[in-house]
């Protein structure tokens, strides 16, 4: 209760001085140059792939993180882990189940600071189902773009990926890591 | 007394590796075959899973009998068989060295070209020797299946050559390899 007034006021005092002449700066990730990857364990051997297409609106500014927001939304059909059969299984009725459920939504309006980087702390919607994320991630602009490059780990049956026997943490694991670089250009 | 030279039995040691690839061999006919039958799913994936995983033990396997043959050269064949059968006996158990690296390997490169990593009972996992590759893995596929033909081909023969050996000419080339049992000396 203390520590979530804490918050609060310190966040309150943050949109303040945000308010009072910083404001994030908007951005949308170039898709020919950005990647959004995933990482998951089948049979105890870690297979990869990709998200070939998702848009990522991005509003940063180191100075500015009262105000700062991301919005990121990944098209579920565009999964491509170079196998076909892989594929069709999770875009399937049983795991990210397209038909239902084709995209894939996530929004972040919480920022902290930490010694390497920062942490986002978000809304993942998948598979019709709501949760808080975090991702952390490093900020490096240049010019009038950035480049966004951060981590997240979620837990796949948090958000039911994996219905019928693909629930089984035996064979595919629980927990999947997520990777990014956003090739970051300044919003017109 | 038998010298170091001619030994009368297979050592010990190449008994176990004889009788535990034998083994594996036949559990890997039956995960490829019950899995060959079951669509893509969970339990097709654990069933390959492990394939795979003793697929690989059998190529450790391998490598290390054959280290062992090469010093301690196994005893020879018995007197009073013709050069056919020699020559036939010899060319069965080369085959049966070039296929047990053979499938391990064309095992492991289709699960390398179809992009999936290849676990060791989910305790590490083995490189992939290919890039991912549709034509590499149909190829892969098809060599994996025909040596499965070729080894079943050759364990049957080696079986019959065995059983031949034991009732028919009633020397001890199937007793020499069979553990807790003790060979007759050599006239």
């Amino acid at each position: 209760m203390n520590h979530a007034s804490w918050m609060s006021r310190s966040f309150l005092a943050t949109a303040l001085m945000a308010a009072a002449g910083h404001a994030a700066t908007g951005y949308s990730a170039d898709p020919a140059t950005s990647r959004l990857d995933f990482a998951g364990v089948q049979a105890g051997a870690e297979f990869k792939g990709t998200f070939h297409k998702f848009t990522a609106a991005i509003d940063f500014a180191p100075d500015a993180l009262a105000t700062s927001k991301f919005d990121v939304s990944i098209d579920l059909n565009s999964t491509d882990t170079k196998d076909n059969d892989r594929d069709k299984t999770m875009r399937g009725p049983d795991v990210f189940d397209v038909g239902h459920f084709p995209t894939a939504h996530y929004v972040a309006r919480s920022f902290t600071k930490t010694t390497g980087g920062y942490i986002a702390t978000g809304s993942l919607t998948l598979h019709g189902v709501t949760k808080d994320v975090p991702v952390s991630f490093q900020f490096v602009s240049s010019g009038a773009g950035a480049k966004l490059d951060g981590t997240a780990t979620l837990k796949r049956l948090d958000f039911g990926v994996g219905q019928g026997d693909w629930k089984s943490t035996e064979w595919i694991a629980d927990t999947v890591k997520v990777s990014f670089s956003l090739a970051l250009k300044a919003a017109p | 007394m038998p010298n170091k030279s001619s030994p009368v039995r297979y050592t010990a040691l190449a008994q176990a590796f004889h009788w535990v690839i034998a083994a594996l061999i036949v559990t890997q006919f039956a995960l490829a075959w019950t899995a060959d039958d079951l669509p893509l799913g969970l339990h097709k994936l654990a069933l390959l899973a492990r394939h795979k995983s003793f697929g690989m033990t059998v190529l450790m396997l391998a490598i290390l009998r054959l280290l062992w043959r090469f010093a301690n050269p196994p005893p020879q064949l018995p007197p009073g068989m013709t050069p056919l059968e020699r020559n036939l006996a010899r060319a069965t158990h080369v085959a049966f060295y070039v296929l047990l690296f053979a499938m391990p390997l064309t095992g492991w490169m289709m699960s390398s070209a179809k992009n999936y990593s290849v676990s060791w009972f989910g305790l590490f996992t083995w490189p992939n020797l290919i890039g991912q590759s549709d034509a590499a893995f149909a190829l892969l596929k098809s060599t994996h299946d025909y040596l499965s033909y070729a080894l079943l081909a050759i364990v049957i023969l080696h079986v019959i050559a065995a059983l031949k050996h034991h009732f028919w000419n009633k020397d001890d080339v199937l007793v020499r390899m069979l553990p807790f049992t003790k060979s007759e000396k050599r006239p």
